[in-house]
């Protein structure tokens, strides 16, 4: 018994001592230490580190949390860490609030004037985008041509509602079961409370404008943009199908598309990587949402996540030399679009995702057609804990549309 | 003397790894825990926490959602404690009985309590939203197929219940079992040549015999449905949603996961804590009282 302990006690102290050697510090030293949060392109971006160190010399470590592990709890023992990263990842004003002390802001930087995405807080440029997402009306092109609706007429309610009706008559010809694809359940809050709820927030004003934020903020609700928006809310609701809008999940709602039971779906270009998984191959496009009155000419587009730079890092110099690379070079172009398949937010890129929706938002971005992505910056747990409930309660029919103006203008002046 | 001073310091040596741990892990976390519910402290790295003294209570108190989270935890824990009990006691009554692969069904009421309330929760889920409207169809009923039974929120309730019992009663039965084989059978055959009825040997013998299993199945059922988490978030989420008082409020959303949602998804620690510190003395109240009922019914043999 005692000889076995002998030679556990041995064996584990090698493991150590070999785990030891393996993070020699001296050798990371040198190199820029990159720590980010998806696990889908940890090995795109480590191939990508290694044709930077062919192409400079310079070497790029890149150290992946995420998934299971949640990224901001493994990012602070990190932190703890000798060796703290030269490069992580935050995701929009949380994030930065909780690490403002060590973020260093960008100063000029090659990649600025290709993007317009980046993350400022005060006029200070803190963080480089990631890549970029977007959402509108993700439609079926075969199915609207079939049905003789032109996509590039819905830019409004009025014109939502009409093509709307002329779809829903057509049902069983094209073997929908309903118009819209469309969740507002328990598991699906984030599309109502958050995705949804945006269009309230920006649809029809310009880029970047808070006006509507900041009186949100400030307990105040806009009223007349309150009641255009309910009637865009009814309207997906009334043409959604109830299964999905009330029980459904994501896959429920995704799949209701994919296979062709519905013409619209209120999904983003992250649901490509389901889409292909999953064999649909019918061309597909966005048009804008009409959240409030007006012509709507732009889909929702942002960033999901940005790389900050440690403020404490020695290496801050070759950490900005690699992001600029990654932006300025063909291989970097290459990476971000066609390893890591990610849309870029970059307006030097020229390479095209070969994925049909993640396509389209590049050619929204192209013809600058944006509204800004503000549902993160509303009080924790607003958009999805607050207010998602009372479209859930509105969709089954619990309350009238009058009450859920009320309903979200209580909670909006609830808001210190 | 010295042999006195030797014995305190060994039983108190042996007693410190267990004190220090319980210390460490249960009582100053209490404490810390009751200081935090009276502060606005949000665990964000940086930030001081503020007294702000018993305002996190009277927000609570104030809050609809959180009294209705209450009564849907009474109504919860009530249903199912009886459920349980019920189909447990039943399951054991079976079980213990000569029939052929007794063993095989006591294995099988047993099972369920193995998989995890996450796994569970979603199997429950695609029951109820796949399987229930196949089987309507298939019947031709259209009510059945076209209910959506996790959209209205006392059947969502049942849903739970349903799922909770399917978990928990084979454990409880197991409990049951052997309070069953232990009733002794000399008194059962005296009565029986008394001539006493199945009924009257069940209410006269056996179930004054297992009463210190009541006060063990009570007690478990009673706390862990008060603390039900792991099979409401995968199974609905907190959802559907019901009006109470003109608010919207979310049906399922029982005291843990409305706990939860307070502290992390508000990201309001401190109101969390205070609900939390609330929950602790409501349940041990009600376990308390439920262990002292209980063990007044109990009997010596």
């Amino acid at each position: 018994m005692k000889r076995i302990l002998v030679v556990l006690l041995t064996l584990s102290l090698l493991v150590a001592v070999v785990a030891g050697c393996s993070s020699e510090p001296a050798e990371e030293d040198q190199a820029v230490v990159i720590y980010q949060n998806k696990v889908e392109i940890h090995d795109q971006l480590t191939a990508f580190a290694e044709t930077y160190k062919e192409a400079t010399g310079k070497e790029v470590i890149v150290k992946t949390s995420g998934g299971d592990s949640p990224y901001a709890e493994a990012l602070r023992a990190e932190f703890q860490s000798d060796r703290q990263p030269d490069i992580f990842v935050i995701e929009g004003m949380g994030g930065y609030n909780t690490w403002e002390s060590k973020l260093q802001p960008f100063e000029e930087e090659e990649w600025m004037e290709f993007t317009d995405l980046e993350f400022v807080v005060d006029g200070k440029i803190i963080g480089f985008p990631v890549a970029v997402e977007a959402w509108g009306m993700a439609y079926n092109e075969d199915m609207l041509e079939q049905a003789g609706v032109d996509p590039s007429t819905l830019t409004s309610q009025e014109a939502y509602r009409a093509a709307f009706e002329k779809i829903d008559g057509m049902k069983d010809e094209l073997g929908i079961s309903s118009v819209v694809a469309m969740a507002a359940g328990p598991d699906m809050r984030w599309v109502t409370g958050l995705h949804n709820f945006n269009g309230y927030l920006s649809a029809g004003l310009p880029y970047g404008d808070t006006t509507v934020l900041d009186k949100l903020n400030n307990g105040e609700a806009d009223m007349d943009r309150l009641t255009e928006y309910a009637d865009w809310v009814e309207l997906l609701f009334e043409y959604a199908d109830r299964t999905v809008l009330l029980t459904g999940n994501y896959d429920s709602q995704v799949s209701q598309f994919g296979t062709e039971k519905a013409a619209f779906i209120h999904q983003g270009n992250w649901i490509d990587p389901w889409l292909e998984e999953n064999g649909v191959d019918f061309p597909m496009a966005f048009a804008p949402h009409a959240s409030v009155k007006g012509t709507h000419e732009s889909i929702f587009i942002g960033a999901p996540s940005f790389y900050v730079i440690n403020s404490e890092s020695t290496n801050q110099e070759a950490a900005r030399e690699f992001l600029n690379f990654m932006v300025t070079e063909e291989a970097g172009h290459k990476y971000m679009v066609e390893e890591a398949k990610m849309v870029p937010a970059f307006s030097n890129v020229n390479l095209t995702p070969s994925t049909p929706l993640s396509a389209n938002v590049v050619e929204w971005m192209k013809k600058d057609a944006k509204y800004t992505w503000l549902q993160n910056d509303m009080p924790d747990g607003f958009g999805m804990g607050t207010i998602a409930p009372i479209y859930e309660a509105f969709a089954k029919g619990d309350i009238t549309k009058a009450q859920f103006i009320e309903q979200i203008v209580g909670k909006i002046e609830e808001i210190e | 003397m010295n042999k006195r001073i030797k014995d305190n310091l060994v039983f108190w040596l042996f007693l410190a790894p267990a004190l220090f741990s319980f210390l460490v892990v249960v009582i100053i976390p209490f404490f810390m825990g009751l200081y935090y519910s009276m502060t606005d402290w949000t665990a964000v790295a940086g930030l001081e926490a503020n007294w702000v003294g018993f305002k996190n209570y009277e927000d609570m108190f104030s809050d609809l959602a959180f009294r209705y989270s209450f009564i849907r935890t009474f109504l919860f824990s009530v249903l199912s404690v009886i459920t349980i009990n019920v189909i447990a006691l039943f399951f054991a009554f079976l079980v213990t009985r000569e029939i052929r692969f007794r063993n095989f069904y006591r294995a099988g009421f047993f099972i369920p309590n193995l998989i995890g309330g996450l796994v569970l929760g979603y199997i429950w889920q695609f029951i109820f939203k796949e399987v229930v409207p196949a089987i309507g169809g298939l019947l031709g009923i259209n009510f059945i197929e076209n209910l959506l039974l996790l959209a209205d929120p006392n059947l969502t309730l049942i849903g739970l219940i349903m799922a909770f019992t399917w978990q928990y009663a084979g454990y409880i039965m197991m409990i049951y079992v052997a309070a069953l084989l232990n009733v002794p059978q000399e008194l059962l055959e005296a009565s029986e040549i008394d001539g006493a009825n199945f009924w009257q040997k069940l209410r006269n013998i056996t179930i004054p015999m297992i009463a210190q299993a009541f006060t063990i199945t009570s007690f478990l059922t009673l706390v862990n449905s008060f603390k039900q988490y792991d099979i409401i978030v995968a199974l609905t989420a907190g959802g559907p949603t019901d009006i109470y008082k003109g608010e919207v409020v979310n049906s399922t959303e029982l005291l843990a996961v409305h706990i939860y949602n307070i502290a992390f998804k508000y990201n309001k620690m401190a109101q969390g804590q205070a609900r939390a510190i609330i929950f602790f003395l409501v349940l041990s109240v009600v376990s308390i009282a439920q262990v002292y009922y209980n063990k007044q019914k109990e009997i010596e043999m």
